[in-house]
């Protein structure tokens, strides 16, 4: 990025240029290397399926109307697409559940083992890499698109259990990732050095302080080594200065302290895990991530919306049951509205060093384990694309005519430009990528 | 041993006076200032080593009349050169001789060692919840289970207790009242780390497994319900879910501190598939792999233990011992590590530790001050609390970062650091000094308490608080670490030997040889008698069925490391114990020189310095027909070697009749073996050494030989120069030791109590 530009781009950010010499060494603007606009991608999970009939548009095309569980999407409309009829084929061993979480990213069979369902025959890990870290690895492969961590596995009230029910991203065979569900702990893997060092700073300057007390008052052997001492922390706090220059580009966010990790917590951990990955992708920490609320069989109960009943529970009664179906529609619009969130958080910064905003060039992926919950199928996964990371043509309603998931992950590889045949299952890959452009 | 390099005089003195009236003085002014200087200071360019040691007076005299001068050693005859050593003996060259001439030498003023800080932040946070003794090493409490579909634990058939953590079931069922197919254990209770260090572990299963190691309690640890949500408990392994009946391995490493109890749980269970098998394998710092189990692991329940994992530059150990005697950049820079680490720790288990449950402003403050308060181990006076606590909670920061700041403060402050700091020296410093001495860590609650009633004045209550801590497995684990190195038990290196030669003598039988060392000395040092005697000359060795084997004893019965009687001619106590014997050998031979140099600095209390000249023993260099004795004897046999061989290879040559590999043996090479020889004493007598025993009983009966380890001891524990306690200090201690039947653990409560009071007044 030239200086103009940048001066351009810290005036949108309400930055002085008094800041300027500060920034050279900013990794975001560091990759606004010429070579084209950034890509990133968000993979977000929500469990126990969708209520079809509130969620599908009636219409297929650029003319469609939104439904009520997608409504809060109403001001990205132009920018997503909804797309029907694509199926989660993959068998095997392990419950739907099972399946519908640890196959989803994979597309492939789970691996035997001895995790035990409600039905089926046990199962153990998935047998495959996931798109997710697919992506990265291809991104971390190359010098113009390598960040720090590559990718951010986050959640929302994970369970502290590690089952095929309650992981989604796969380094590989039998390698499942934790996704980070504490927001605090997250806080403290992207910033938690500099933090350190900001209370450092001030310490140090303390520690000398005594030291000179004490020095005065001590004979001069004592003396001498404590002068040696303070010489030290001098010499550290001038290393913490210099590293200070290296300040990030977006300070990060202030985090509500002492939230209560647990089912109340949920829609404040949902919003501070949001704005963390939002400031992590704009300070360009990584250009893939996951976004896991609870697990497959989510038995999360949102009180606040006046529902005390649990979600997995819940998704079990008949479609006969107007009740408990108008209390999923609500879950689930509250889930819709997470991602307006997110939406609009990454659309309200500006790419850094390039045109548009993050949401530009950011993918959200919003799945689901099942395609509806009381029938536990894992047809027409309810999935939307929003946002203008790979180029697809938005703004429309799309309907397949039953096809497999496999093919969804290939039309997002190849977008990256990484031209994978197959993925996952090799059946299911054949007919290639859809056609989403 | 020492008497200086050489004695090299230039000048020749060619008059041939009459010298028999000369004083010893006017001698050694005449022939001898030349290279060593007026007080046997030394001379540039000529012999620049001052001129003292530790050899006996008829020692001395005998050296001086075969080798000096050294251009023309028959100057002098006997009786003058017996005037001269007497001479320079009062004068300058003796300990007691350079005592006298020298001022009193201070105190050194010193920081935390490496283990001393570890072990004053474990001891910090853990007074503000709880510090568990280790309990008894007998296993872990053991819960069986019949299970309910996958991973519920619905009935429990039995509980018991296992001493080892390796299990193969097959297809078929633990015990009676479980079915074959579907079953779950949980071990709990707690680990007992022998050694300060990395440890890994390694949990092998074709089945389920969750290994929990330090962590806090948790609500929903005791959940039946392997899903259950409420459990919070991070695991430390996770191997929970199968992978087509496999047998999976896990690892994972972890720094634990030696001496300490750690929780632990393991939670197993197999469903449905063909084989149930379970395996936790550990590796202890120094050591191979091993299947956990008995005396490491006890039922008995054990408290989280703070660990600060950061490196840290060695201390200087140069002296023989660790001792916080300089700072470095890295040392500094350590320190704001490790206290950074520490201030994660304690901010992420605030609810855990005492008294800030609610995390209310008031309860941090509070905390923030006992913290302050226990790290600088005395009371904050106003001064004090404005810097430390004060600051901190002024300036309006949230609760959790402000702890962070303070606990990042209060570890880098040079009242943490230095515990000697300024000159006032009250009852504090007392406390200060005898929880540093006995356990390397900060004073405990009890003992600051002694302090502050001003019950730390008298010699009595001193030694009493002194006997109080050493009860205390802290004071073990300390007094453990002297042992270590002073029997060699701390190298690093490889103790390997030649397959060829000695079969069997592999990497277990090694660990084994450690253990029964280890052992030997534990039971001998923490016994009633605590007899350094039995040290010394023992007629047994704790073994267990490899080692038994090896060394072609009987087996003796009971399973683990047991007492086996030996041939009292034979074996004495650490002077023959395999470990040493092995350690102190070449990979395919014995070496006399490693063993008479270890016995005379470590047994008989001798110092040596180093060889003018490092020769390396090369056995192709020597007709293969000769003994090792014979070819030792050539290789030392000039002069200048024999200044220290004199004393080292007698020593040596005594141990020969154990191998390589500390095995007895009566032939090398289809040869007799001669450990005869007869050897010089430092207090200046001549013995006849007839072998081990002798050795050993030398060892005990020599005052030199008893002073030199409770040198060795002092130094250890107290990390200053003897000296500094004056003259006579250890004289005094090795006396009191004598009296009270050489009594270790009387003699440390004495050398504790010494050092406590240094420069201060105390009541009588």
């Amino acid at each position: 990025m030239n200086l103009s530009t940048r001066r351009t781009f810290l005036r949108q950010l309400g930055l002085s240029a008094a800041a300027l010499p500060f920034l050279p060494v900013f990794p975001s603007l560091a990759q606004a290397a010429p070579g084209g606009k950034p890509q990133r991608i968000i993979f977000l999970f929500t469990p126990n399926g969708t209520i079809p009939p509130e969620f599908w548009p009636d219409q297929t095309g650029p003319d469609f109307q939104l439904k009520r569980i997608l409504a809060p999407l109403e001001p990205f409309k132009s920018r997503l697409m909804t797309l029907h009829g694509i199926h989660n084929k993959v068998r095997g061993d392990g419950d739907g559940h099972m399946r519908g979480i640890s196959c989803l990213l994979t597309a492939d069979e789970l691996l035997p083992g001895n995790i035990q369902g409600g039905s089926d025959k046990p199962a153990g890990w998935a047998r495959g890499i996931s798109i997710d870290q697919e992506l990265k690895n291809f991104l971390q492969a190359r010098p113009e698109t390598a960040t720090r961590f590559g990718s951010l596995e986050l959640g929302v009230a994970v369970p502290n259990r590690a089952d095929p029910w309650t992981r989604k991203s796969y380094a590989g065979p039998n390698q499942p990732l934790a996704p980070l569900s504490d927001p605090y702990a997250l806080f403290d893997k992207l910033y938690g050095q500099m933090k350190d060092r900001e209370n450092l700073g001030s310490v140090l300057d303390e520690v000398r302080d005594d030291l000179r007390t004490i020095a005065a008052h001590v004979d001069p052997e004592e003396k001498a080594l404590l002068d040696q001492h303070a010489s030290f922390v001098r010499e550290m706090e001038q290393n913490l200065q210099s590293a200070d220059t290296a300040n990030l580009l977006f300070p990060p966010p202030q985090l509500e302290a002492g939230v209560a990790l647990d089912n109340d917590g949920i829609p404040k951990i949902s919003t501070m895990q949001a704005d963390l990955l939002v400031n992590a992708f704009a300070n360009g920490m990584a250009r893939v991530a996951t976004l896991q609320y609870t697990n497959s069989v989510g038995q999360a109960r949102m009180r606040w919306l006046d529902i005390h009943d649990d979600h997995h529970h819940l998704s079990h009664e008949p479609d006969s049951n107007a009740d408990a179906q108008e209390k999923l529609v609500k879950i689930n619009i509250w889930l819709c509205e997470q991602l307006a969130y997110l939406a609009r958080k990454l659309d309200a910064i500006p790419e850094p060093g390039g045109q548009g905003t993050l949401l530009d060039n950011t993918t959200i992926v919003w799945t689901n384990e099942l395609g509806k919950g009381n029938s536990h199928s894992l047809d027409n996964i309810p999935f939307v694309l929003l946002g203008g990371g790979l180029g697809f043509k938005t703004g429309q309603a799309v309907r397949f005519d039953n096809v497999t998931h496999n093919r969804l992950w290939l039309s997002i590889a190849h977008a990256f430009g990484h031209h994978l045949a197959t993925f996952g299952h090799k059946e299911f890959s054949q007919g290639g990528a859809l056609e989403l452009g | 041993m020492s008497v200086s390099k050489h004695f090299l005089c230039i000048a020749l003195c060619q008059m041939g006076l009459a010298l028999a009236q000369e004083s010893g003085e006017a001698i050694y002014a005449k022939h001898c200032t030349e290279c060593h200087g007026d007080k046997g200071q030394g001379v540039p360019d000529e012999c620049e080593d001052p001129l003292e040691g530790d050899r006996a007076l008829p020692s001395l005299a005998r050296y001086i009349d075969r080798k000096m001068p050294e251009d023309d050693p028959d100057l002098l005859n006997a009786d003058e050169s017996q005037r001269v050593a007497e001479y320079i003996m009062g004068a300058f060259y003796s300990p007691e001789a350079r005592a006298k001439n020298q001022p009193v030498p201070k105190m050194a003023f010193s920081r935390l060692t490496n283990r001393q800080f570890r072990e004053s932040v474990a001891d910090l946070i853990g007074s503000f919840g709880k510090i568990t003794p280790p309990g008894e090493g007998s296993g872990l409490k053991a819960r069986y289970f019949e299970s309910d579909g996958m991973n519920k634990k619905s009935k429990q058939a039995f509980e018991r207790q296992d001493t080892r953590l390796d299990f193969d079931f097959g297809g078929k069922s633990p015990g009676e009242g479980i079915g074959d197919e579907q079953f779950s254990i949980d071990w709990e209770g707690s680990l007992l780390a022998p050694a300060t260090g990395w440890y890994e572990f390694r949990v092998s299963t074709p089945n389920g497994a969750r290994l929990y190691l330090n962590g806090e309690r948790h609500d929903g640890d005791g959940n039946r319900r392997d899903d259950s949500g409420g459990k919070r408990q991070p695991a430390f392994i996770d191997a929970w879910v199968s992978s087509g009946g496999e047998v999976r391995e896990a690892k994972a490493r972890m720094f634990l501190l030696g001496g300490r109890a750690y929780p632990i749980r393991f939670d197993y269970f197999k469903f449905k598939e063909p084989r149930g098998m379970v395996r936790l394998e550990w590796k202890i710092p120094r050591g191979e792999w091993q299947v956990l189990g008995t005396p490491h692991l006890s039922p008995a329940p054990a408290a989280h233990v703070a660990v600060v994992n950061t490196a840290f530059p060695p201390d200087d150990a140069s002296e023989g011992y660790e001792r916080g005697s300089g700072i470095s950049k890295g040392w500094q820079e350590a320190v704001t590590a490790a206290a950074i680490e520490t201030s994660n720790q304690v901010v992420g288990r605030l609810s855990w530790l005492q008294g800030v449950k609610e995390e209310t402003p008031e309860g941090l403050r509070k905390f923030v001050e006992d913290f302050a308060s226990r790290a600088f181990r005395r009371p904050l006076d106003d001064e004090l609390r404005r810097k430390y606590v004060d600051s901190i909670f002024t300036e309006g920061i949230a609760t959790d970062p402000a702890v962070k700041r303070a606990v990042i403060l209060i570890l880098q402050s040079p009242r943490f650091l230095y515990p000697e700091l300024g000159a006032t020296k009250d009852d504090y410093t007392v406390a200060t000094r005898l929880a540093l001495s006995a356990w390397d860590s900060l004073p405990d609650a009890e003992l600051i308490e002694a302090a502050r009633l001003g019950k730390l004045r008298t010699k009595e209550q001193v030694s009493t608080q002194a006997r109080r801590l050493m009860a205390d497995p802290r004071a073990k684990a300390k007094l453990g670490g002297f042992f270590e190195r002073w029997l060699k038990l701390d190298l690093e290196t490889d103790l390997r030997k030649e397959a060829e030669l000695f079969p069997g003598f592999d990497a277990a039988l090694v660990a084994d040889l450690r253990r029964s060392l280890e052992l030997f000395v534990e039971r001998v040092v923490w016994s009633e008698a605590s007899d350094y005697r039995e040290l010394m000359q023992a007629d047994y060795l704790l073994l267990n069925e490899r080692l038994a084997k090896f060394y072609g004893v009987p087996t003796p019965e009971g399973g683990g490391f047991e007492l086996a009687a030996l041939d009292p001619a034979v074996r004495s106590g650490v002077v023959t114990h395999p470990y040493l014997l092995a350690r102190l050998a070449h990979h395919n031979q014995t070496s006399p020189i490693h063993r008479g140099v270890f016995v005379t600095r470590n047994l008989l209390g001798g110092i040596l310095k180093p060889p003018p000249e490092a020769i390396e023993f090369n056995d192709d260099h020597f007709d293969p027909k000769l003994s090792t004795r014979e070819k030792v004897a050539r290789m030392t046999q000039n002069t200048s070697c024999m200044t220290c061989h004199e004393t080292i290879n007698p020593l040596g040559f005594s141990l020969e009749n154990f191998d390589a590999v500390g095995r007895f043996r009566l032939s090398e090479n289809e040869q007799p073996i001669i450990s005869e020889s007869e050897f010089e004493t430092f207090e200046g007598g001549k013995i006849k050494l007839r072998g081990a025993r002798d050795v050993a009983k030398h060892a005990v009966e020599s005052v030199t030989a008893r002073r030199g380890f409770v040198r060795q001891m002092f130094q250890a524990v107290i990390k200053q120069n003897p000296s500094v306690y004056g003259p006579e200090s250890l004289a005094g201690l090795e006396t009191d030791f004598v009296k009270s039947g050489y009594h270790i653990r009387h003699l440390l409560v004495d050398i504790h109590t010494l050092a406590a009071l240094q420069g201060i007044h105390t009541r009588p």
